[in-house]
């Protein structure tokens, strides 16, 4: 049930112009190596591509 | 008029115990239930290019009387929207009776009734900062990068005054308790709504219900193009699910615990 509706949620973000700040992994409590190497990786990935354009722009509204 | 006759047999011969259509009321086309009681009325029927979601009144009356057979003046979107609520057991087929009217013009019989069938026109501004009516949802992913795409759709969305009314005449729409009326995922009281969570959490609702009737579209005061929105939801569904909404009787595969397709994660590409 995730997997389905996260795959739809990519494709929504994808098409307001938002894609890559969402993604999904299978992660067992036994792999804490995967966990470490997925969390950085996904970091590194948001941070390279900037904050959410989104907050700048509710922001702004809300300054009026 | 045969659609006229045809209504009328429905009702004598007890078939029916109201048939939803259109009457005149003070020069407005507006849903109407004509009953046995008052048959000579359905004269006054009127089959015109308005349309309204006859099958959420329909849903209504069914909720306060299950057994209530109840005849509908329907057209091809009519019937999406009925396949689905037989399908969410928000109808029962038993108790339906539709008359067809032509909705879709063809070769065969040039004339239809839909208020679709007057082309929607996008004026000049809407194509430069907004999102185009009549686009197709491939081609405008196409057509325009991501940036571009965010800034259009915010540009559609922060017109939005929270009417509620794409939600409200919406014939697939009938969950009891709504996402958007939940506090604290839309805020009451507060305009304009936060985009685009307000039509996200819609989008994401449509995803596998939306029939694409248009309706939302029509009602829409600020112009927003809803189903072209919706029309990319589903396109999504279809691609990944193959499934198309109200073509026949079957859940959604959102609605289906368990596999109803093969499907992996989305890799991460940095």
């Amino acid at each position: 049930m995730t997997l389905k509706r996260i795959a739809f949620v990519q494709e929504l973000l994808k098409f307001m112009g938002l894609e890559g700040r969402l993604h999904l992994e299978w992660i067992s409590s036994a792999e804490a190596q995967k966990y470490v190497d997925v969390v950085t990786k996904f970091t590194e990935k948001i941070r390279n591509m900037g904050p959410n354009p989104l907050r700048a722009i509710n922001e702004m509204k809300k300054a009026g | 008029m045969d659609m006229v006759k045809a209504a009328k047999e429905l009702l004598l011969q007890d078939r029916v115990d109201i048939f939803l259509g259109y009457h005149k009321l003070d020069g407005h086309q507006i849903p109407h239930g004509f009953t046995k009681a008052r048959v000579a009325d359905l004269d006054q029927l009127e089959i015109s290019l308005n349309r309204y979601p006859l099958e959420k009144i329909a849903c209504d009356l069914a909720q306060k009387d299950p057994t209530l057979k109840i005849g509908i003046l329907a057209r091809d979107c009519s019937q999406r929207a009925l396949n689905l609520l037989y399908t969410w057991d928000q109808l029962n087929p038993e108790n339906i009776e539709t008359l067809t009217v032509n909705c879709c013009p063809s070769s065969l019989s040039t004339h239809g009734d839909c208020s679709y069938l007057k082309p929607k026109t996008t004026g000049e501004y809407k194509k430069a900062h907004g999102i185009d009516y009549n686009d197709s949802p491939k081609d405008f992913m196409a057509e325009h990068d991501s940036q571009d795409r965010l800034s259009r759709w915010m540009y559609e969305f922060q017109k939005c005054i929270k009417c509620y009314g794409c939600r409200n005449v919406c014939p697939v729409c009938f969950c009891k308790e709504c996402s958007l009326e939940h506090p604290n995922l839309v805020e009451p009281g507060v305009l304009p709504a936060e985009v685009p969570i307000f039509h996200l959490i819609r989008a994401t609702h449509m995803a596998g219900r939306c029939i694409d009737c248009g309706l939302c579209e029509d009602a829409c005061p600020a112009h927003i193009p809803l189903r072209m929105l919706y029309r990319e939801v589903n396109d999504a569904v279809s691609d990944i699910f193959g499934y198309v909404p109200g073509d026949h009787i079957e859940k959604s595969p959102f609605s289906i615990i368990g596999k109803t397709v093969e499907l992996t994660p989305a890799p991460m590409d940095v």
